[in-house]
């Protein structure tokens, strides 16, 4: 199988509240082998690099279990390793769609990019 | 308070100042040399700065050698910041320098003062300094924090991008 962008439902850009997004504000378009995310966890700006003014990205590939649980977590890229662990704790509280018992479970992984900055705020008035 | 936090852990160290001697001669020490100053530095990591100040007032009258009249001044400087009486507080960390330049918590708490004081040319230029001497404060660096949120206030965003990968071979 090539290798193709399945679902590239950018969320949209958030604060650092650490709440539950729902990813299905727009419906994305689902292939036979993909999971349908139910929620996802957004990590929180880590509070070091928030104070010593550190951006960074970090990409995390997981499976996704037949519950629909993220498993086999790891990190595959990080530019700054203060990200690493608020991303790893957000895919594991994210939740995907269950499979019925007769749907085979994909293989393929997923891999999220977090991607941590810091934007200037506009000035008032 | 905002920001008491900070300036009570600038404080902490001083707790510790009884046991600290100039030379390797064992002796048993029983209880601080000065207490006064060890209580009053007590008083201000638990937030009574008036007592605080009263005590450690006290302690620099008692003060023998330079170490321990910086630790008076600075925490007095501490205390004045934690009452928002800057000027007085800047008169203290001011001598305490004078006595040691390289006192990196009086020039933390000399940086918040500034801050305080909307000088943020001087607040930034004893951040500097301190963190010359004492690169990984935490002290120094929440005040480098706040200064950069004054003059240049940003917030924090994160962006999730998804993309499937097939397995590895």
């Amino acid at each position: 199988m090539n290798l193709r962008t399945v679902t590239r439902a950018l969320l949209p850009v958030l604060a650092a509240t650490g709440g539950v997004v729902a990813a299905q504000a727009e419906e994305p378009v689902v292939g036979a082998d993909e999971r349908v995310p139910l929620h996802t966890v957004v990590p929180k700006y880590p509070p070091d690099a928030r104070r010593d003014r550190i951006e960074g990205e970090v990409e995390v590939c997981f499976n996704v279990d037949r519950k629909g649980r993220p498993i086999r977590i790891a990190v595959r890229r990080s530019t700054h390793r203060i990200f690493e662990r608020p991303s790893i704790r957000a895919v594991r509280a994210s939740r995907y769609k269950p499979l019925k018992r007769s749907e085979p479970v994909p293989a393929i992984k997923t891999c999220r990019t977090f991607s941590f900055s810091l934007q200037k705020d506009a000035p008032s008035g | 308070m905002k920001n008491a936090s900070a300036c009570f852990a600038l404080v902490c160290w001083l707790l510790f100042a009884g046991e600290a001697s100039g030379d390797d001669t064992p002796r048993v020490v029983l209880g601080p040399k000065n207490p006064d100053l060890f209580d009053g530095a007590a008083a201000l990591i638990a937030g009574d700065a008036e007592e605080g100040v009263r005590l450690t007032h006290a302690g620099l009258l008692m003060a023998t050698g330079r170490r321990e009249k910086v630790m008076a001044l600075s925490n007095l400087c501490a205390g004045y910041l934690l009452l928002e009486q800057y000027e007085t507080a800047l008169g203290y960390c001011d001598q305490a320098l004078e006595l040691n330049d390289r006192h990196w918590r009086s020039y933390s708490n000399r940086a918040l003062i500034y801050l305080r004081l909307g000088r943020y040319e001087e607040s930034r230029r004893d951040i500097d300094r301190g963190l010359s001497i004492a690169p990984k404060s935490r002290e120094l660096k929440t005040v480098r924090s706040q200064l950069l949120d004054a003059v240049d206030p940003v917030s924090p965003r994160i962006t999730i991008d998804d993309r499937r990968r097939p397995p590895e071979p």
